[in-house]
C-alpha cells in the first residue's frame, strides 16, 4: 500500500523547518488539490504536514488594506463584509469557483497554489508530461487540447492556472506574505507566478521550504467598481473557458483608473496591462472597451483546440467592461 | 384481447414503494454488499491501444503487501464466451491472450485484503508493450466497415429518382460524439463459490442474462448461478452486458478460492461499461414545394470496437417515421482501436433524430413552412414499412397539446429575429418516436393464507419505478390494496424477466404480471365453482372478478369470499400462478405495435457576443400510452429530457487523437448537466392506451431523450442563423 506520514502541526515556523529538512514533504491545508493528486498517483508525498491548525485563519481590514490568513476559506473570504462592500471582484471570483462544498474545505493560500487541471498532468499513466516529468514533452499539445492556456505557453507546455480569485487577485495588486527558514518576504501577485514558456515544472517562486501565511488585499478607491465574468460551458462547476476581472475608477465618463486580470487563457493567472493602458484617460465608450480588448492576446500561442479562445477572451473583457462601467454604448 | 380498464390505483401517481428506502440511505446497492472473508479486486488496464503485451512483470504487486494474487493472460484460466442475446454476441472474455484491442483494456487483475492494498499493487504491475498504429479516427480510410450489421437497412420507391425529381432538397452532414452512460453508481460485483455454485451481486440491468453468462464461461449449470441485483445506482444501459470486469471477479474468486469484491472507478468508467458510439451521418431530404415528403436518404457510420459489438442502428427510424414514398437507409459501423460501445438512453434514435429532426427544421425554413406544419403534412397513421395501422399513435395530438402550452404560435419566424438583451431567443422543436421493443418476459403471483400477495420476477429497478408500478399493476389485477401486495425483483432465481432497457421492460413485465395475476384469479375461482360451501359455486369463469381481497360474482361484492378464506377451506397455505408475455405479433393483431411518440418544444437563449447557450425552457408533449404513475413517468421524461440537453450542450467523451485514451474521464472534466443548467421541464401526457397488448403501456424511459437535442439545434438556428450539425453545440461553434 501507498503508505505516508501525516503530521499534524502547531507552530509555523516548526512547519518551515520540516520542509527545510524533508525536501519531499508536502503540506496539506483543504487538500481538495492535493488528495486529489495522491490519490491520482501524481504526487507522492512521503510526508504530508497538515497545516489547517496553524494561527492563519484570520481576515482583517488594516486601513485601506484586507489581510487575509491563508487558511481563511473561500466561503469565508466571500462572506466577509469589506469584501461585499469594497471588493465585488474577488466575492464574484470565489463565488463562480468550484461548489459550495469545496468552497468551504479550500483554502485562500491552497487557491493560490492550485495544480492545473490538463489532464495529461493529471494521469500519470500519459509520458510526455514537462511539467511533472521534466524533459518528456508534452502530450496535450498533440492531443485533445480545449481547457487550456494560450498565454505564457509554448510547445513544452499549454496548462492553464485555473484558479479563478488569483485572476481577480493579481488585477488588486494583491501581495503574497510569505515565511521561510530566514524570516518573512512579500511578493506582489504578480510577480510571483512563473509562467509555463520559462518553465513547466516550476510555477511560482515559492520555495519547498516556505509558506504562504497571508494574502494582503489593497482596497481599490471607495468609487472603484468592479466584477468579474466568468465563461464557460455550463452554468455552475466549471472551470472557466475564459474569465475578466475589471476594476474601473470612472469620473465624468472618463476611466481615470482601470485594472484588468483575464482568466481561462493564461499559464499564470494574466495581468493585462496593455488594456490597461488604452482605458486609462480614455473615455468610457464601448469602442474604448473594444480597442482594450484589441491590444490584449496579441502574443497568443494556440493549437487548434484553443484558437476560440483568442476571440472569446477579447468578448469577455468587452463585456465585463460594459458591465462595470455601465456603459453598453 | 382487450384493454385492461383503468381503476384509480393503476396511473395515480402513487410515491415510489422503495423511497423510504432510498431516502434512509438503506437501499443496498451492489457497492453495498459485503460476505465475510472477501477479498478485494482492482483492475490494471492498457496504457497503449493497439499491440502486445511482450513482458508482464508482477512481481513487484505480488510482493506487495496484502497481495493475494496477480491475475494477466499469462496464467488466467482460459474461459468460455457467453449467450449471443437480442443485443449480439457477448463480449469476448478478458486475459484470453496477449493482444491489445483498445486503451484501458483490462489486462490484469490483482486481488488483495484491502481495496487499497489492491489499488496499490494494481499501479505496481508493468507492462511491456509491442505498440502497433492505433484506428481511431471514424473516417479513417483503413477502419474495417461493417456494412447493414443488424440486417435492418430499408428500401423502398426510387430515392435517386425522387431526390432528382424533387421540388427542393436539402443535405446535410451531421456528427455525433460519443457519449458516456455515467450512471451515479459505480458498478461493481461481487462473487461468492461455494463449491461448484456461485452468489453473484453486480450492477446489472438484466440478471437472468448476468446468470447465463458466467454459467457459460465456467461451464456450469444455470442453476448453480444466481445473481442478485435489488438496487441499482443507474445503468443509462452501461449494465445490459456481463462485462469482462464481471467475468474476471467470478474468475478471481475461483482461483483464490475468496470472495472478491470489485468496485470500478470513475475513469474506469469511461472504458469498462460501453458509451454511446460517435457517428457521421450523411442526409438528403427531397419535398414538395407544399412540404410533402419524397425522399429520404438516409445513411450513417457509426464507431465500433475491433473485438466486439452494438446495436446502434442510427438510420433505421427514418424508415417509418414520417410518409414518404421514397426511403433508403444504411448503416455501417468503423472497427476502430476503442473501448466497446454500448446502448446509452435511446440508442441509435438519439443520433439518427438529430440528423432526420434537423434536416427538416432546414427543410421547413428553406420553403418558408412552420417547421411544426411540415411534420404535421407529413404524419403517418400506418407503418410505411407494412402498411398496417400502428397499435396507438397520438403523434398529432402531441403536435397539437405541446404547441399549445408552449405558445408555439407567438414566435416570429425568421431567425435572429427575437432579442432580449444580449440574448438571442430561439424556439425549436422536433417529433420525437422510440421504437416498440420487447422480448419474452415471465411473473410469478401468489397469495398467502392470510389475503396478502406476493409477486415477482428477475426484473431490475434501475430507478424508474418498476417496484412501484408493478406493485400497482399487481394489487389492481388482484383487487388489493397496495399495501397487501409486495412485487420483489433482482434475482435470477425468479421467473425470467427481460432487461431494463429498450423501453421494454414495463410493457412485458407488466403484460406478465397481468397474465400471472389473471391465472392466479382463475385458481381462486376454479376452486370456489366446484366447492358446495362458496357462494361461488358454478360461477362461470367471466362472472368472476375480484376487489377488496374478495373474490366475487361481477358487479356483486356481496356474492363472493375471500382469497384467505378460499385457501382456509382447502387447507393450503398459499396458491402460486406464472404468467408469461411475448411481444404482438402484427399479423395476429393486424397493426403494428407502436412504440412511444412525444414532440419537443424548446427555448434557448445564446448570448448574441460570447456564444454562450441556455436552455431556457421545454415542453415534452408524450404518448406513452397507458400511464401506471404519473409521477414515476413523469420522472423518466424529466430524466431523459435532461440526458438530452446534456447530448446537446455539454457531454463529449474526448479520445485523445493519437493514443486512444480517454482524455477526460472524470466527473470534473466530463461535463453531464447540472441543476443549473435546467430549467422548468414541462411534461403532458396524452393519447390512449396501446391497443397493442392487454395492460395497454408504452415505454417512456428513452422517449423523453429523443428529439432534445435536434430542438435545441433548431432553436439556436432560430435564435442565431447558424445551422449547427455537429454535437454538442459549444461557445467554439458559435463565436
Ligand atoms: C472539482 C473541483 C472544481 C474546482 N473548481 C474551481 C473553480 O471553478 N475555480 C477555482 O478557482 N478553483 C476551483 N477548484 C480548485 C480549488 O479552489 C482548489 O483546489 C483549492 O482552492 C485549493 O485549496 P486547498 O486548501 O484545498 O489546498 P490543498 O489542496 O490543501 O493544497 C494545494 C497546494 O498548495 C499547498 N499549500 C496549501 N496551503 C499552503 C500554504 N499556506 N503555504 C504553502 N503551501 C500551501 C499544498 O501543499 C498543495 O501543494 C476546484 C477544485 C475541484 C476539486
Amino acid at each position: 500500500m501507498r503508505t505516508f506520514e501525516y503530521v499534524r502541526a502547531t507552530d509555523t515556523q516548526e512547519v518551515v523547518r520540516m520542509l527545510a529538512e524533508d525536501p519531499s514533504a508536502s503540506c496539506l491545508a483543504g487538500g481538495t488539490t492535493q488528495l486529489d493528486l495522491m490519490k491520482d498517483g501524481v504526487l507522492e508525498p512521503p510526508t504530508l504536514i497538515d497545516i489547517t491548525r496553524l494561527p492563519l485563519h484570520g481576515i482583517e481590514r488594516r486601513g485601506e488594506s484586507l489581510h487575509v490568513g491563508a487558511l481563511a476559506t473561500m466561503e469565508e473570504l466571500a462572506a466577509d463584509s469589506t469584501v461585499a462592500e469594497r471588493l465585488p471582484v474577488v466575492r464574484e471570483a470565489l463565488l463562480l469557483g468550484a461548489s459550495v462544498q469545496l468552497r468551504n474545505m479550500a483554502t485562500i493560500g491552497g487557491n493560490l497554489l492550485q495544480r492545473t487541471r490538463c489532464r495529461y498532468f493529471r494521469d500519470p499513466a500519459v509520458l510526455e508530461c514537462n511539467k511533472r516529468a521534466p524533459g518528456t514533452g508534452c502530450a496535450a499539445v498533440q492531443g485533445a487540447a480545449r481547457m487550456h492556456a494560450v498565454l505564457g505557453v509554448n510547445e513544452n507546455c499549454i496548462a492553464l492556472h485555473a484558479s479563478d480569485l488569483a485572476v481577480a487577485l493579481v488585477a488588486l495588486d494583491a501581495v503574497v506574505h510569505i515565511q521561510g527558514l530566514s524570516g518573512r518576504r512579500t511578493v506582489p501577485l504578480t510577480e510571483f507566478y512563473v509562467t509555463a514558456d520559462e518553465s513547466p515544472e516550476r510555477e511560482n517562486v515559492l520555495e519547498h521550504a516556505e509558506l504562504i501565511t497571508e494574502v494582503e488585499i489593497p482596497l481599490p478607491p471607495p468609487s472603484a467598481r468592479s466584477g468579474y465574468l466568468k465563461v464557460r460551458d455550463r452554468v455552475s462547476y466549471e472551470f472557466a473557458l475564459t474569465s475578466a476581472a475589471v476594476v474601473l475608477v470612472v469620473e465624468d465618463g472618463t476611466i481615470r483608473q482601470a485594472r484588468v486580470g483575464l482568466g481561462g487563457v493564461g499559464s499564470k493567472p494574466w495581468r493585462a496591462y496593455e488594456a490597461e493602458h488604452v482605458l486609462t484617460g480614455a473615455p468610457a465608450t464601448s469602442a474604448t472597451f473594444q480597442d482594450a480588448s484589441e491590444a490584449t492576446m496579441r502574443d497568443a500561442w494556440t493549437v487548434p483546440g484553443t484558437a476560440f479562445k483568442v476571440p472569446l477572451a477579447r468578448r469577455t473583457l468587452v463585456r465585463e467592461l460594459q458591465t462595470v462601467s455601465g456603459v453598453t454604448a | 384481447m382487450s384493454t385492461v380498464e383503468s381503476r384509480p390505483l393503476v396511473g395515480a401517481g402513487v410515491n415510489r414503494v422503495d423511497g423510504p428506502r432510498k431516502v434512509t440511505g438503506t437501499a443496498p446497492y451492489p457497492m453495498d454488499f459485503s460476505v465475510p472473508g472477501q477479498a478485494y479486486g482492482a483492475l490494471v488496464q492498457s496504457t497503449v491501444s493497439a499491440g502486445r503485451i511482450i513482458r508482464m512483470d508482477t512481481e513487484e504487486a505480488e510482493r506487495s503487501p496484502g497481495v493475494i494474487s496477480v491475475l494477466t493472460h499469462e496464467n488466467a484460466p482460459q474461459v468460455g464466451t457467453g449467450p449471443t442475446t437480442v443485443l449480439g454476441e457477448a463480449p469476448p472474455a478478458p486475459l484470453r491472450n496477449d493482444r491489445v484491442m483498445h486503451h484501458g483494456q483490462h489486462i490484469a487483475f490483482v486481488v488483495a485484503e484491502t481495496p487499497e492494498q489492491a489499488a496499490a499493487a494494481a499501479r505496481l504491475v508493468h507492462a511491456e508493450y509491442e505498440a502497433a498504429e492505433p484506428l481511431l479516427d471514424l473516417q479513417d480510410p483503413r477502419a474495417q466497415h461493417l456494412v447493414d450489421p443488424w440486417k435492418m437497412d430499408h428500401s423502398r420507391g426510387d430515392v435517386s429518382a425522387a431526390l432528382e425529381a424533387a421540388d427542393v432538397i436539402v443535405r446535410g452532414t451531421y456528427f455525433t460524439a460519443d457519449n458516456t452512460n455515467n450512471p451515479l453508481g459505480l458498478f461493481a460485483t461481487l462473487a461468492a463459490w461455494e463449491e461448484d455454485t456461485l452468489t453473484v451481486h453486480d450492477t446489472s440491468q438484466w440478471p437472468s442474462m448476468v446468470r447465463t453468462t458466467l454459467a457459460m464461461v465456467f461451464g456450469i449449470p444455470e442453476s448453480s448461478v444466481r445473481v442478485l441485483v435489488p438496487y441499482v445506482g443507474g445503468g443509462f444501459g452501461a449494465g445490459l452486458r456481463a462485462w469482462p470486469h464481471v467475468i474476471l471477479t467470478a474468475m478471481a474468486a475461483r482461483t483464490t478460492k475468496r470472495p472478491v469484491k470489485l468496485v470500478l472507478t470513475r475513469p474506469q468508467m469511461f472504458t469498462s461499461v460501453g458509451h454511446r458510439p460517435s457517428g457521421v451521418q450523411w442526409l438528403s431530404v427531397g419535398a414538395s414545394r407544399d412540404g410533402g415528403l419524397v425522399a429520404l436518404d438516409h445513411r450513417s457510420l457509426s464507431s465500433l470496437s475491433m473485438e466486439d459489438n452494438d446495436y446502434e442502428p442510427f438510420s433505421h427510424g427514418t424508415a417509418f417515421a414520417y410518409q414518404c414514398p421514397n426511403v433508403i437507409t444504411r448503416d455501417q459501423q468503423a472497427k476502430l482501436n476503442i473501448a466497446v460501445p454500448t446502448s446509452m438512453r435511446a440508442p441509435a434514435e438519439a443520433q439518427g433524430s438529430f440528423a432526420l429532426e434537423s434536416a427538416l427544421d432546414e427543410l421547413a425554413y428553406t420553403l418558408r413552412m412552420d417547421p411544426l406544419e411540415l411534420r404535421i403534412r407529413n404524419h403517418t397513421e400506418v407503418d410505411p414499412r407494412n402498411g398496417l395501422p400502428w397499435s396507438g399513435k397520438a403523434l398529432l395530438e402531441c403536435y397539437e397539446v405541446g404547441a399549445r402550452r408552449f405558445g408555439w404560435a407567438d414566435r416570429s419566424p425568421e431567425p435572429r429575429s427575437m432579442r432580449d438583451g444580449n440574448w438571442l431567443v430561439g424556439y425549436g422543436m422536433a417529433s420525437a418516436m422510440f421504437p416498440y421493443f420487447a422480448t419474452p418476459c415471465m411473473a410469478e403471483a401468489t397469495v398467502n393464507r392470510d389475503g396478502s400477495a406476493f409477486v415477482r420476477s428477475a426484473a431490475t429497478d434501475i430507478g424508474t419505478g418498476t417496484y412501484t408500478v408493478m406493485a400497482q399493476l399487481s394489487a389492481e389485477e388482484l383487487g388489493l390494496p397496495l399495501d397487501k401486495v409486495r412485487f420483489d425483483l433482482g434475482d435470477s432465481d425468479m421467473p425470467d424477466s427481460m432487461m431494463a432497457g429498450g423501453s421494454g421492460l414495463t410493457g412485458a413485465l407488466g403484460n406478465a404480471v397481468h397474465d400471472a395475476c389473471r391465472r392466479l384469479v382463475g385458481l381462486f375461482a376454479d376452486l370456489a365453482r366446484g366447492d358446495a360451501d362458496s357462494p361461488l359455486l358454478g360461477a362461470s369463469p367471466e362472472d368472476v372478478e375480484v376487489s377488496g381481497g374478495r373474490v366475487h360474482l361481477a358487479g356483486r361484492p356481496d356474492r363472493g369470499e375471500s382469497y384467505a378464506d378460499i385457501l382456509a377451506r382447502h387447507g393450503l397455505a398459499q396458491l402460486t400462478a406464472t404468467g408469461s408475455s411475448r411481444p404482438p405479433d402484427p399479423a395476429e393483431i393486424g397493426m403494428s405495435p407502436a412504440g412511444a411518440y412525444g414532440a419537443k418544444f424548446v427555448e434557448v437563449r445564446v448570448d448574441a457576443d460570447l456564444g454562450i447557450v441556455r436552455v431556457a425552457r421545454v415542453v415534452s408533449a408524450i404518448d406513452g400510452g397507458r400511464i401506471l404513475n404519473e409521477k414515476t413517468a413523469r420522472s423518466q421524461i424529466i430524466g431523459g429530457t435532461v440526458g438530452g440537453i446534456g447530448m446537446a450542450l455539454f457531454e463529449d467523451t474526448v479520445t485523445d487523437p493519437r493514443t486512444g485514451r480517454i482524455a477526460n474521464g472524470t466527473f470534473g472534466d466530463y461535463l453531464v448537466a447540472v441543476n443549473a443548467d435546467i430549467p422548468e421541464l414541462d411534461v403532458i401526457f396524452v393519447g390512449e392506451p396501446d391497443r397493442g397488448t392487454p395492460t395497454g403501456t408504452k415505454g417512456v424511459g428513452e422517449v423523453g431523450l429523443v428529439g432534445i437535442a435536434p430542438a435545441i439545434a433548431n432553436a439556436v438556428y432560430h435564435a442565431t442563423g447558424k445551422r449547427i450539425r455537429d454535437l454538442p453545440i459549444t461557445i467554439d461553434n458559435l463565436l
